[in-house]
């Protein structure tokens, strides 16, 4: 068997792409996902019952389907149900979005539970409403607890992106199966793309275990 | 036995001569089948130092954390200030703001400074500017002798420290009564000294306290009025020296002969 790397280098720029959109997917789902597992985690801490309850169905919902699946389902059922249609981009970042938001109203929630309960009784007790209490005092403190937890999340949200290749969203995979099946270098390209995957989750799960160190709760 | 009990002249009593600051009427707080209070009426009077004492479990707390609405009466009326503890959250929120409350495990807020943890609830409660409640912090810590940890973060200082802090902190909102929930039970034997310390000096400037303490040598010194807890009623209550040299109740005695108070 003769292997042919050339394709990679000749591949450079639209590789280059799709790692971009790899960055972006990730960065922007996050962005989405923090404050709605937030908002998500504090509903389902709420006195509501219909606020609690709502979020509790949401979160189990997406928290245990397959990513991918919720991938399919908003690229083919959303716009036939809701009559809702987007880009290929924006439906990835949609089902992505779903999935982490769960995850992070769980973290959230945990973390928030894991503050003690005399420290809103203190904030309380000073005159605060119980809304300056989780903002003011219990969600900065559990902010730093769950921040390991996130971290994770975050890597493990890198890697995931490649699910929205299979709705054909230009990330990082969809280019390099794409290359692949243009020019049969299939053992090059999965090569290449395992490589550039590495090289670019490497650091990041290097940077989760200092985050993991740094903010370690010592009690 | 009641307050209008006539064993216990009014002249006895300080502030005897002004409207009480706290008055409480046939409390009864129940958790679940638990019968917490059953049926407290006592009144705290200004400027006094009321100690509540008795075996853990007998309600001290309880009616502690009733007098500020973090814990809702079953039935009765807790008034503060010649009114009835509203029901509504956003009215009781205005009445904390004028009663301080200190916690046997301090609960300072860990994420910020002393003198951030001090100058918080005059920032978020009262919308005071930073600078301004800044510096009153910083007089607070003056009081309670911490003004070198202004920068430090509580996990940094000692238990009797933390707990002055938790004073000032309380002090910062200028509260007309103070609420002291076992201040000392938390902390180490050499650093009690320091926290009853600042205590006798508010009590000295006039403060009103109201202060549930195992501490019988604070409350035989400080307190200007004792009451006696029991199974959630009050079985006894009087001025320190009744109380502690001369008890009209077994169930007094029986308290205190446990933990070896002999005067």
């Amino acid at each position: 068997m003769t292997l042919d790397w050339s394709i990679v280098w000749e591949s450079r720029y639209a590789l280059a792409e799709g790692a971009k959109l790899t960055v972006m997917l990730t960065v922007i789902t996050m962005l989405i996902a923090i404050p709605a597992g937030i908002v998500l985690a504090v509903m389902r801490l709420s006195k509501s019952r219909v606020l609690s309850t709502s979020s509790m169905c949401f979160v189990e919902f997406f928290r245990n389907l397959p990513l991918l699946l919720v991938v399919y389902w908003a690229f083919y059922v959303m716009p036939v149900f809701m009559g809702i249609e987007f880009s290929a981009f924006t439906t990835g970042l949609v089902a992505l979005s779903l999935n982490v938001s769960a995850y992070n109203s769980e973290t959230f929630r945990a973390g928030i539970n894991s503050i003690r309960k005399g420290q809103t009784e203190a904030a309380i007790a000073l005159g605060m409403s119980r809304g300056e209490a989780m903002r003011k005092i219990v969600i900065p403190q559990a902010w730093r607890r769950v921040l390991p937890v996130l971290a994770s999340t975050w890597v493990s949200l890198f890697k995931d992106t490649s699910l929205v290749s299979v709705i054909a969203v230009g990330e990082l995979a969809h280019v390099a199966m794409q290359i692949r099946s243009q020019t049969f270098r299939v053992l090059e390209m999965l090569t290449a793309m395992a490589v550039i995957y590495w090289l670019m989750g490497y650091p990041q799960a290097k940077l989760v275990d200092w985050i993991r160190k740094k903010y370690e709760v010592k009690e | 036995m009641s307050a209008d009990d006539p064993m216990l002249t009014s002249h006895q009593r300080r502030g005897a001569d002004l409207p009480p600051v706290v008055v409480y009427e046939e409390v009864r707080k129940l958790f679940g089948d638990f019968v917490a209070l059953d049926g407290v009426s006592i009144q705290v009077n200004q400027g006094e130092v009321m100690c509540l004492i008795g075996p853990s479990g007998s309600g001290k707390s309880t009616l502690l954390r009733c007098t500020n609405a973090l814990e809702v009466v079953s039935s009765g009326r807790v008034i503060f200030e010649g009114k009835p503890l509203p029901s509504n959250e956003t009215e009781a929120r205005k009445i904390r703001q004028r009663m301080g409350m200190v916690f046997q495990n301090f609960e300072l807020f860990p994420h910020k400074s002393t003198l951030d943890n001090v100058a918080i609830g005059p920032i978020t409660v009262l919308g005071m500017k930073e600078g301004d409640a800044r510096a009153r912090a910083m007089k607070l810590l003056d009081k309670v002798g911490l003004t070198d940890k202004a920068g430090s973060f509580p996990s940094s200082l000692s238990g009797g420290q933390q707990q002055r802090v938790a004073i000032a902190r309380a002090l910062a909102m200028e509260p007309d009564v103070m609420l002291f929930d076992e201040p000392t039970s938390a902390l180490d034997p050499e650093t009690i000294g320091e926290v009853l310390n600042v205590m006798k000096q508010l009590a000295e400037e006039g403060m009103t306290m109201i202060v549930v303490t195992h501490e019988m040598t604070f409350a035989r010194r400080v307190a200007n009025w004792v009451v006696v807890f029991d199974h959630g009623k009050v079985v006894e209550q009087g001025p320190p020296e009744q109380i502690f040299d001369a008890p009209t109740c077994d169930r007094t005695r029986d308290f205190l002969g446990h933990l070896g108070w002999n005067g």
